[in-house]
């Protein structure tokens, strides 16, 4: 406690205690933005002093991440990426708004994957027909996949969070099994399907050989959600239900057929993502190719650091996809292993969290 | 510490009679501003030792922001606060605690899932001796206080119980052995008796005279005029931010001080009781519910019976159109659940409810709101509202799908208009009076009279057929109570039926055409109005366990 010995102010004309700047600078930390700023700003200085406990400049190893994301022969690349990690973000995000965590992006990635790989390597039809077929059908099966969590939830009281990080592992293995055995291509070396047919790759935009017709599609996805989110009757019971479940509940939303709608999305999203991978060079399923470059763990990072709002997420999008591009450059050119990217995003992901538990701790000491 | 004049320095060193000259706290000149609301406007407040203080005024009219800056939890833009006549300055609540100050919110801030023990004790923890203990919490010795502080102050508490299982009533009891065991000299009460029943206001009231007679300094902050006539020794009103009325108790009168409050004589509505009731809209037979285990739980005030009751058993009744009925009852006999059970958030075990006639077991809440059901909960925080989210948005849930908001039908089906929801959410904030900058503010940043009058134009502009409320009245002022009755009566006089959940005898006497009295979940007593008084029910309400003893705080007019 302080006590002062100003003489006692008699008016409310007379001066505000308290220094102007220091409550400025109070009001300014309790600003909505602040905490999510200061997750990437802490996990930047902790991967700088990781650089420095390494023996080398920080500075360095930053500019390359930077200047190998966006040097201009990489754009057609890192838009590519940023397309997947937005993908991977709606399949976050979309749960998130109603206050639960899709964990099993993973599982949702390769099943759509292997339902795109399966339709068309294997339909013999022309391009307009079959491509956007094997779009859809890697959604209602990746779609279907998530979709199984809510009635877990709703049902056996299994929480989503769980069931999907339990779920996706399962899927990830009945994938490979498959890729290596029944739907493998003889006599490769790699677990990998068969290259596909020149009518089933992914229309191309231009010349570039990355990005293509999927990257628009996820974009459409992204605006669909930013649609449905702000301007729905379901949005609205999104948001309403991730504010306060029991508000929901008495207000007479179907809180169980929400989060079945919610899973459903998550999943079907994340199943186009695995499909425009697969349509994509090197056309083909290879084993492990889905998962490996991390687009999961860096799309739930850039949904948690929007707060699953969708207007930000391309934004927040951006950050995780100049550090996993420029991972890379920054490997070759500065020395610093790739791995420092996935802890740069996992500093974030505790942070986040743990803002979310501490947030629900609060309203927990408010009921009354 | 440093003090500003000789004067103070010499009674600073005293205590006993002499200190007394010097008041326990002084506010003086305090201002604060919300953006473009002004909250408090150069409000001095003088407390003086060993009195209870009242503070009045009406909704929005700064009360809680007054305490929130006493207590250290805001900081006032301009004035002084002085504690036993030294100006201090505080950087947060710790700041006040360390000063001996103690504060029960308008909302409980208790942690459900931790036992009583560990929520009086939490953030000043015993701690066991020895250098390796220290880091561990003394849960005996946490205990020990808790009953230590409950018998000298008359505060019936069970240590072990977890908080979450308790009572409006028993949380208020934890909340305010949490300020005690801070060794708090000087209590701030913001509405702690808008949740409580009768009984426990007039033993609240009881612990609160005995710490004044102590040497405790305690503010009261409430709505009723009969509590401040019962209890206090001087009464400061505040009108819009400022302070329109100053009263030592004893030469005050519930007219005048309701004239400082809104500036205006209230007159008081009462149901006309006539017409006669028409189609039955609810009715409910032989309805048992569960024990829903958080919350169903009434504390230390056991239900008789013990573990395993149902919370609700064999309940019959039903509720005509053109007719309120009224349900009393201490809080934690069933009444929360029969409402849960009727909204269908809390599944029946067994027996009927029909509303207008149709069968509802199996219904989603959607579906049974769909037929011509709106409720206003008890918990205006928990389950009423979403205090992150907007005024606007809060008025709409359940309003979305239907037009002008959202379309039933044809394209834009599903999709809502943003235009129509902020329209219709400043239509009802200017019908009901609702003090907020507007629309689009946090519901979480309205005063709790506010937040529940835009609890009530959400379920009140369903214009349902059937609409329950469950303590309708909780935290609104005596002009907004006014108003709401008025408007609860309307409801009657077009027809519509409704069932009322009060711990208010004098408002179910004022609404219901007829009264039915919860005990253990069952309904033990049925009283038409004219053979309604105080006394009965309050003697039905009490059971037959309980000796119908009690002194009747309902009485002073109000
Ligand atoms: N955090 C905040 N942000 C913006 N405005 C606020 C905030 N807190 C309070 N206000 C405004 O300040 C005014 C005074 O509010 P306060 O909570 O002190 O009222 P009150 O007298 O306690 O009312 P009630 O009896 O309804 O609890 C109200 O108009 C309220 O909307
Ligand atoms: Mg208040």
């Amino acid at each position: 406690m302080t006590s002062t010995t100003t003489p006692p102010a008699t008016g409310p004309e007379a001066p505000a205690p308290g220094r102007p700047g220091a409550r400025l600078v109070r009001a300014a930390l309790r600003h909505p933005a602040v905490v999510p700023v200061g997750a990437v700003v802490l996990a930047l200085l902790i991967g700088a002093v990781i650089i420095l406990a390494a023996g080398l400049d920080p500075v360095t190893a930053y500019a390359a991440v930077i200047s190998g994301a966006l040097e201009p022969g990489s754009l057609d690349y890192t838009f590519s990426v940023w397309g997947f990690i937005i993908g991977m973000a709606l399949a976050a995000a979309i749960p998130l708004r109603m206050g639960e965590f899709n964990l099993g992006g993973n599982g949702q990635l390769v099943l759509g994957g292997l339902t795109a790989a399966v339709i068309a390597g294997n339909l013999p039809l022309p391009g307009p027909i079959v491509i956007p077929l094997a779009v859809l059908g890697a959604a209602v099966v990746s779609g279907a996949f998530g979709a199984i969590s809510a009635p877990l939830a709703t049902r056996f009281g299994i929480p989503i969070i769980i069931s999907t990080l339990l779920l996706s592992p399962i899927a990830v293995a009945v994938v490979s099994y498959l890729v290596r055995f029944p739907l493998g291509e003889a006599g490769a070396a790699v677990a990998q399907t068969p290259r596909l047919p020149q009518d089933a790759r992914m229309w191309a935009l231009g010349d570039l050989s990355y990005s293509n017709v999927g990257l628009l599609i996820i974009l459409a996805l992204l605006v669909v959600f930013w649609l449905v989110d702000s301007r729905s009757a379901v949005g609205f019971e999104l948001r309403v239900v991730g504010a306060n479940r029991r508000f929901g509940a008495y207000g007479g939303v179907r809180v169980g057929r929400l989060a079945l709608g919610a899973m459903a999305a998550a999943g079907a999203a994340a199943g186009v993502v695995g499909a425009v991978m697969v349509m994509s060079s090197p056309f083909r399923l290879i084993d492990g190719a889905l998962i490996s470059p991390g687009y999961t763990f860096a799309g739930l990072a850039a949904a948690l650091l929007a707060g699953g709002r969708p207007a930000l997420i391309p934004v927040t999008a951006i950050l995780f996809t100049v550090l996993q591009v420029g991972g890379a450059a920054m490997e070759r050119s500065a020395d610093v292993p790739r791995q420092l990217s996935d802890v740069l995003q996992g500093v974030v992901i505790v942070v986040l969290a743990l803002r979310t538990v501490l947030d629900q701790r609060r309203t927990e000491r408010s009921s009354a | 510490m440093t003090s500003t004049s000789g004067n103070d320095a010499d009674a600073a060193g005293l205590d006993g009679p002499a200190a007394s000259a010097v008041p326990a706290v002084e506010l003086i000149g305090i201002g604060k501003r919300f953006g473009a609301v002004v909250a408090n406007a150069d409000v001095d407040l003088v407390l003086r030792r060993g009195t209870v203080h009242a503070v009045m005024g009406e909704n929005g009219a700064g009360k809680s922001t007054l305490m929130s800056m006493l207590f250290g939890l805001l900081e006032p833009d301009s004035g002084e606060i002085r504690i036993d006549g030294r100006p201090v300055r505080f950087a947060g609540p710790l700041d006040a605690i360390a000063a001996g100050l103690g504060m029960v919110h308008q909302h409980f801030r208790l942690f459900d899932t931790m036992t009583v023990a560990e929520n009086v004790v939490y953030g000043a923890e015993p701690r066991r001796p020895g250098f390796f203990g220290r880091g561990v919490v003394d849960r005996a010795a946490a205990a020990a206080r808790v009953r230590e502080l409950s018998e000298r102050y008359g505060l019936e508490s069970d240590p072990d119980a977890v908080v979450g299982s308790l009572s409006a009533g028993a949380r208020q009891r934890v909340e305010i052995l949490k300020a005690l065991h801070r060794d708090a000299r000087i209590l701030i009460l913001d509405e702690p008796t808008a949740v409580l029943t009768p009984n426990e206001v007039t033993s609240l009231f009881a612990v609160i005279r005995r710490a004044a007679e102590g040497g405790a300094t305690v503010v009261l902050v409430t709505h009723k005029i009969h509590e401040v006539l019962s209890v206090s020794d001087e009464v400061t009103v505040l009108r819009d931010g400022r302070v329109t009325g100053r009263f030592a108790t004893a030469e005050a009168t519930a007219a005048s001080l309701v004239h400082a409050m809104t500036g205006r004589a209230i007159d008081e509505v009462r149901n006309p009781r006539t017409g006669t009731p028409g189609a039955t809209v609810l009715e409910v037979s032989g309805l048992t519910v569960g024990d829903s285990g958080a919350g169903s739980g009434s504390g230390s005030r056991t239900s008789p019976g013990g573990g395993g009751v149902a919370a609700v058993s064999d309940v019959s009744f039903e509720v005509r159109a053109g007719e309120i009925v009224g349900i009393a009852g201490v809080s934690g006999n069933g009444q929360h659940e029969l409402v849960a059970a009727v909204l269908g958030t809390l599944p029946a075990r067994s027996g009927r409810v029909r509303i207008l006639g149709d069968d509802v077991a199996g219904r989603s809440v959607r579906d049974r709101r769909a037929l011509g059901l709106a409720v206003i909960p008890e918990d205006r925080r928990g389950e009423g509202s979403a205090v992150t989210m907007s005024v606007a948005e809060n008025v709409t849930l359940g309003h979305h799908r239907t037009p002008p908001i959202g379309s039933a039908s044809g394209v834009g089906r599903g999709w809502m208009s943003i235009r129509a929801e902020r329209a219709r959410a400043r239509e009802l904030i200017r019908d009901y009076d609702v003090r907020t900058s507007g629309e689009l503010q946090p519901i979480g940043a309205l005063s709790g009279g506010n937040a529940q009058k835009v609890v009530i134009a959400r379920e009140l502009s369903h214009r349902a057929p059937l609409v329950i409320a469950e303590q309708p009245t909780q935290g609104v002022d005596v002009g907004a109570i006014e108003s709401i009755h008025g408007r609860l009566l309307e409801h009657r006089a077009d027809g519509g039926a409704l069932l009322l959940v009060s711990h208010e005898i004098s408002e179910l006497l004022a609404l219901a055409d007829r009264i039915l009295v919860m005990y253990a979940g069952r309904i033990v007593a049925e009283f038409p109005a004219d053979e309604a008084t105080t006394a009965r029910i309050g003697a039905a309400m009490a059971g037959a366990a309980e000796a119908a003893s009690e002194p009747d705080p309902e009485d002073p007019e109000s």
